[in-house]
């Protein structure tokens, strides 16, 4: 097959062009299949921008659900201010623009040597390129007594959708003067600052409709991102309402007792009126099973194409990976498909790739109108994604300036699941 | 050679949102317009962030420049132009600039 150079490119004219940029097909050779696994955000983008990038590749999206509720944003529906019908997205626009085929179905086990994917109601799809990003699991045992049952009494809400409508009941029909424990997890995590947003919004809830109700954060760490900006925040916007317990402080969270709603920690047990536990995470269930994950639980990648150091022809993107210095947060997942699903094309068509452009911006509330964000650029360096540039948000900023972060914040949910869910 | 690179940019990007494309992978300005979408809708839409859809390829050029010069402060953008080159800037502002027509 001819490969087709930049230069090559740029000198075509009108008409050799759609010919050129569909050498498969010009050839008359059967598409390539590419199988995603996982709708969420990493997998959900990558199968557009590679459904969008050749005619020549056919791409199969395989997700349970019907629809996908952003867990970015759900902190704003615990605190009453964003509907969670608001937060959901459905997968019409991947098929009707983009040809991908959805299959609601969950992957149950893969088969590198035959190239096959098997799903929950017994039936195969045959894959050229397979990208797994099955997101976060939690860790089995690492909290006493945290059993699927106790996540219903206590719910974690670190994925959205019913988890977070759960813990938004709870806090609404939580009695004024109450206390609502936070169990925060260890290091790596899904989105780093999201517990201590969860607790400034929840707070600033508190403010408006139970000015008694108290809130403690029982951490797994003795320190936490961005933790200048939000504790300047807590003292500024809530005073007396927000305590954060760290790990040398308390020895850390064993257990649960769900009977009680306990949360138990090496020297104290907290009686909680709500409690909200996030516990240790590590890759999605799948990628264990497949063998994609090493000793750490996550799953490690080329820093370039995003596909498996343990098993070639498999690609991860999202939380699941070791991101080297990129967080586990939705927009790092976007990038990295990006990056992945360029990659796969310009692998699968024998043309070049150009350097990709890996990137973070979180947006953070810490009040309906008080938001910061941060902007990090990653590049591959030494088979590690390294950040190359960091800048964050001042403590001393204007209010002016965070109230513009805020309604910025919004235009970027907006055109964020636009990009990812078209 | 400007307006045959004009076609194949435009072309790209008629076949980016029809399923019926091809060349989006395959052109620079494209994948890194790619980058932009995270935060600005390429469709003309949007509140909140501006749109940078219909501002004109000499204006994105400026823009990104005075961003990565910091003569226009604003950390996000600050960092997406100075993790930019000089052909890369050009590149997506060309990509850009050919969306609003
Ligand atoms: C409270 C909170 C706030 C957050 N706020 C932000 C924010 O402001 N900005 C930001 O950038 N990030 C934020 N995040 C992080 C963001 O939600 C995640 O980083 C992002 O969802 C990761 O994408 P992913 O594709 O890896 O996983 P997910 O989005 O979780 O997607 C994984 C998908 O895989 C599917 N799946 C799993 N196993 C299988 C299987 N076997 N077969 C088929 N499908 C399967 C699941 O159903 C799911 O849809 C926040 C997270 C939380 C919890
Ligand atoms: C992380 C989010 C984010 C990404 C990614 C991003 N931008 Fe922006 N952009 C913004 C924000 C926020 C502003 C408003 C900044 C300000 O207040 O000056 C902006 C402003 C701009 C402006 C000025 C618009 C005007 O009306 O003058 C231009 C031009 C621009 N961006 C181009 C780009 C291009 C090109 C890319 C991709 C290479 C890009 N941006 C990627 C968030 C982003």
């Amino acid at each position: 097959m001819k490969s087709w150079t930049r230069r090559e490119f740029g000198c075509l004219t009108g008409a050799g062009l759609l010919t050129a940029l569909s050498p498969r097909k010009a050839l008359g050779q059967a598409k390539a299949r590419v199988v995603v696994i996982g709708g969420g955000i990493g997998g959900a983008t990558v199968a557009k921008y590679l459904a969008a990038s050749a005619t020549t590749i056919d791409v199969t999206l395989v997700e349970p659900r019907q629809v996908y509720t952003t867990c970015f944003f759900s902190n704003l529906h615990l605190a009453g201010l964003r509907p969670l019908e608001q937060l959901t997205h459905g997968y019409e626009a991947l098929t009707r623009q983009y040809g991908i085929t959805v299959v609601h179905g969950s992957a149950e086990a893969i088969d590198p040597a035959a190239k096959t994917v098997t799903l929950n109601n017994g039936s195969t799809l045959g894959y050229d390129r397979l990208v797994v990003a099955p997101g976060i699991a939690f860790r089995d045992g690492s909290l006493e007594g945290y059993d699927e049952a106790a996540m219903e009494i206590m719910p974690h809400a670190w994925n959205a959708g019913q988890q977070t409508r759960l813990l938004r009941q709870q806090l609404e029909s939580m009695e004024d003067g109450g206390l609502f424990v936070l169990v925060a997890p260890p290091n790596p995590f899904r989105c780093p600052p999201a517990p201590y947003e969860r607790a400034s919004l929840i707070a600033s809830y508190f403010q408006r409709r139970k000015p008694k109700a108290k809130i403690l954060i029982l951490d797994a760490k003795d320190s936490f991102n961005a933790q200048d900006l939000f504790q300047d925040a807590w003292n500024r916007h809530y005073p007396g309402m927000i305590e954060w317990l760290p790990a040398q402080f308390t020895g850390g969270v064993t257990a649960v007792d769900p009977k009680t709603r306990s949360v138990i920690t090496v020297g104290a047990t907290f009686k909680a009126a709500v409690a909200n536990v996030v516990p240790a995470q590590m890759a999605g269930r799948l990628a264990q099973q497949a063998g994609l994950t090493d000793q750490s639980g996550w799953c490690p990648v080329d820093p370039v194409t995003f596909e498996s150091a343990l098993q070639p022809g498999i690609h991860l993107v999202g939380d699941a990976i070791i991101g080297g210095d990129m967080p586990k947060s939705a927009f790092c997942a976007n990038s990295q498909a990006k990056a992945c699903a360029f990659a796969i094309a310009a692998d699968l068509a024998g043309s070049a790739q150009f350097p990709a452009h890996l990137f973070n911006t979180c947006y953070t509330y810490l009040a309906p109108d008080d938001a910061f964000s941060n902007a990090i650029s990653f590049k591959p360096v030494d088979g590690k994604l390294k950040s190359v540039l960091s800048f964050i948000s001042k403590v001393e900023e204007s209010a002016e300036v965070r109230r513009k972060a805020a309604r910025a914040a919004e235009g970027w949910y907006d055109a964020f699941t636009h990009d990812v869910f078209g | 050679m400007r307006p045959v690179v004009g076609f194949a940019i435009a072309t790209g990007f008629v076949l980016l949102v029809s399923q019926s494309g091809a060349a989006a992978g395959a052109d620079q300005g494209a994948q890194l317009a790619a980058t932009c979408a995270s935060c600005h809708r390429l469709d003309g839409g949007g509140t909140g962030i501006p749109s940078i859809i219909g501002l004109g390829e000499e204006r994105l050029n400026s823009a990104l420049l005075a961003y990565r010069a910091i003569e226009r402060p604003n950390h996000i953008m600050h960092a997406i132009a100075l993790s930019l080159s000089d052909e890369e800037i050009a590149s997506v502002a060309r990509y850009v600039a050919a969306q609003g027509k």
